[in-house]
């Protein structure tokens, strides 16, 4: 009896590994590694971009001056009120055209940066504001300027408020990368699509491009409670 | 203050009924009614309406050579055709699981789609072309291909075309669309050197642009391209009955109107 | 030292200062008292300009710091706040919550800047204290370490906010003892406070605020024992 249970069992893994679909996803796996990778360097770039601009803007929105925070709203009004995809083809074939000889995948950072930075400003905005007001009295009553104070002061403290919200942006702009590939970048889905096309394997290329996915969300997320814990016991 | 909130209530209200609306039509729409058309059988048929003048949509309304052909196949076999437009990748597969019953959209038939379903007899001759910038001396037809960043759409033979060109040559960079427009607007904007793509559709294409910066250039090649109806493997009463409208449609004229009104 | 002329201040529709009038003379410790409400916080934020007046001037040393061309960071730095909610920095350690503004805006030395706060924090009885976090000290020590921070910039007047207030009665005490030392040293102080003891026991001088406006002033056995003004013995009688 255990004896053709074990038969059975390996009846099932040779099924597997005789699969056509199985075996596209092993021809290809360097492939969608390599696309997986793509993925990840495209995101990263893109977060750089997006912490920086939306740090300028997250500040722009509590600034006083009509004209500064008139502009950041805007920015963050258009970039959060409009999907990701049309910003992209807009940016790709409308925009980017008018200012350089723009390629896939520069225009893809760039669109993916300006999107995730509206929603950092937002997020560094939220932060800042929960810091207690008490702290730039502080601050300020020691001597220093506003800009003094937010480096010193704000900004440290807000930044750890911040972390968790701005994990769950870094693996949002992660997934959304995907749509990228609808202007050739060829990131982790753009090369699933294309090996879909001539396979028409959409479990098997589908499934691994998702557990591909997976594990760099959820490393993401593991990093993050890494560094929200050891920020915590500072 | 309060008139506006009375606006936003009532364009609110306006909205659900409109949606409410909408979702009974679509109902109707898709529930059986096996007591008033026994004998009226329905043909769900997918199609990528980004191929014109195949298949394209002109208000709101799907449209083309192969919509009128569908149609006309299934008037004269006695089908209700409906069709539905998807990605152009995702057809096959949803011809193989079912979703649909039969996929016309300006489709070759390729020995590797072959493996995934059957097709009925060719309906077109498509052919491939070279599509390049107007100002573009270097390529002057499938040879110059080599080391070029070339374009198409992805799951076509144009694309199939680019990939051996690749790979002849390590240096040529493909770029593949979801769509043929997409490919179109990059070579407009120079972003590629080449489309390669079903002539006929490239020619339409050049022929309704306004203001485009594209030719083509060279001879029609892969002559062996032909375009089917997909049907689910095994499926032969579909098959056969969608064979037999071709023939008929040929026979009555239809047909050659058909092929009038769109080349 | 300051010198406050009939300053109004209004938060929208609610009037909180009346007409101020008010001095303070080098090496005197002003203790303002009055109900909750009475504007005596208003009063000593707008010192420090972390309120901006409506109408009246304000002079520090000489200097308005109502002027708008006035750099009021520059007068911030000669003039200690202390909070009743202490304000600390929670992430920075007691040492450099007290180094912090000598070091990046005086742009001390920062060996200097470690030895002075060292010397501060023995001042304040808060030796051991040095690299504790704030959220690992207790209310009482939280209000040394701000005292501490406040004289880090060597101010030339120091002004507490209800220092008090917020601590666990057992804990007053020791807060207490440190503005007594700095009252003895010399330091020119204005004191918001319901401290009724310290108040009569260190300071200088007496102000009863009540309704945006000062009600009364003088020594304080003359406020305390003997007051002239009705709503003055109504506080009192309600508060000792």
């Amino acid at each position: 009896m255990p004896l053709s249970e074990f038969t059975f069992g390996l009846g099932i893994l040779d099924a597997i590994a005789t699969s056509p679909g199985y075996r596209v996803v092993t021809n290809n796996f360097v492939y969608f590694l390599g696309g997986a990778w793509y993925t990840i360097f495209i995101t990263a770039l893109s977060i750089a971009m997006g912490m920086v601009l939306g740090l300028f803007a997250g500040l722009a929105k509590l600034s006083k001056n009509k004209i500064i925070y008139g502009l950041s709203t805007a920015y963050i009004d258009f970039f959060r009120g409009t999907p990701l995809f049309v910003q992209i083809f807009l940016l790709y074939f409308g925009v980017l055209p008018l200012i350089y000889d723009n390629d896939p995948l520069s225009s893809a950072i760039i669109a993916l940066g300006l999107n995730s930075g509206a929603y950092i400003a937002e997020i560094l905005r939220a932060g800042i504001q929960a810091i207690d007001k008490g702290q730039m009295e502080a601050a300020r009553s020691l001597g220093m300027n506003e800009r003094q104070a937010m480096i010193y002061v704000i900004l440290p403290q807000a930044f750890k408020v911040v972390i968790p919200p701005l994990i769950n942006e870094f693996i949002a702009l992660l997934k959304d990368s995907s749509l990228v590939s609808a202007i050739t970048v060829a990131e982790l889905m753009h090369r699933g699509d294309l090996v879909f096309a001539n396979t028409y394997q959409a479990t098997w290329v589908f499934g691994t491009i998702a557990m591909m996915y997976l594990v760099i969300t959820k490393t993401i997320a593991l990093l993050g409670d890494y560094t929200e814990r050891r920020l915590a016991t500072e | 203050m309060r008139n506006f909130v009375k606006l936003m209530l009532a364009s609110l209200l306006v909205f659900v009924l409109a949606f409410a609306l909408i979702g009974c039509g679509g109902q109707t729409d898709n529930s059986e009614q096996p007591d008033v058309a026994t004998d009226v059988k329905k043909l769900l048929v997918g199609t990528n309406a980004t191929f014109p003048p195949f298949e394209m949509q002109e208000d709101s309304e799907l449209t083309g050579f192969d919509m009128d052909l569908i149609r006309a196949i299934g008037e004269v076999q006695g089908y209700e055709v409906e069709i539905q437009h998807m990605d152009f990748k995702a057809l096959v597969p949803s011809v193989q699981n079912g979703k649909i019953d039969a996929a016309i959209a300006g489709m070759s038939i390729t020995p590797e789609r072959l493996e995934s379903v059957d097709f009925t007899e060719a309906y077109f001759d498509a052919g491939l072309i070279v599509a390049v910038h107007k100002d573009n001396q270097d390529i002057q037809g499938t040879d110059d291909l080599k080391g070029k960043k070339l374009a198409a759409q992805n799951g076509t033979i144009g694309a199939a075309y680019c990939d051996e060109v690749k790979k002849a040559d390590a240096a040529t960079e493909t770029r593949i669309f979801d769509d043929i427009g997409l490919a179109f607007m990059e070579l407009e904007k120079g972003g590629v050197d080449a489309v390669v793509n079903d002539h006929p559709v490239t020619a339409y294409y050049l022929k309704t642009a306004t203001d485009t910066s594209i030719k083509m250039v060279g001879d029609i090649f892969s002559a062996e391209d032909q375009y089917g109806i997909a049907v689910k493997k095994g499926n032969t009463e579909l098959l056969n009955a969608l064979n037999e409208g071709l023939i008929k449609i040929k026979e009555n004229g239809t047909y050659d109107e058909i092929y009038s009104k769109w080349f | 030292m300051i010198k406050v002329v009939d300053v109004h201040k209004s938060f929208g529709k609610l009037h909180v200062l009346k007409g101020i009038n008010f001095n303070v003379s080098p090496r005197e410790v002003v203790c303002v008292i009055g109900p909750s409400g009475s504007g005596k916080s208003t009063l000593l934020r707008c010192i420090n300009q972390l309120e901006q007046v409506n109408e009246g001037r304000i002079y520090i040393d000489g200097e308005e710091l109502t002027h708008p061309k006035t750099d009021i960071n520059a007068i911030r730095q000669q003039v200690g706040m202390v909070f009743q909610l202490f304000n600390l920095f929670p992430h920075k350690t007691t040492l450099q919550n007290i180094t912090m503004a000598p070091i990046k805006i005086k742009g001390v030395d920062k060996e200097q800047a470690y030895e002075q706060a060292r010397e501060l924090l023995r001042k304040v009885g808060l030796m051991d204290k040095a690299d504790v976090y704030p959220g690992n000290l207790s209310g009482g020590q939280k209000q040394r370490v701000a005292i501490a921070r406040a004289l880090a910039m060597q101010p030339k007047v120091m002004l507490f906010d209800e220092p008090t207030s917020a601590l666990d009665p057992e804990m007053v005490g020791e807060v207490l003892a440190v503005m007594k030392d700095l009252a003895t040293e010399g330091m020119t102080m204005v004191v918001v406070t319901h401290e009724m003891g310290f108040a009569r026991e260190v300071g200088d001088r007496v102000v009863f605020m009540d309704e945006g406006l000062i009600v009364e002033e003088g020594l304080p056995a003359q406020i305390f024992d003997n007051p002239k003004n009705v709503r003055t013995q109504l506080f009192l009688s309600k508060v000792l």
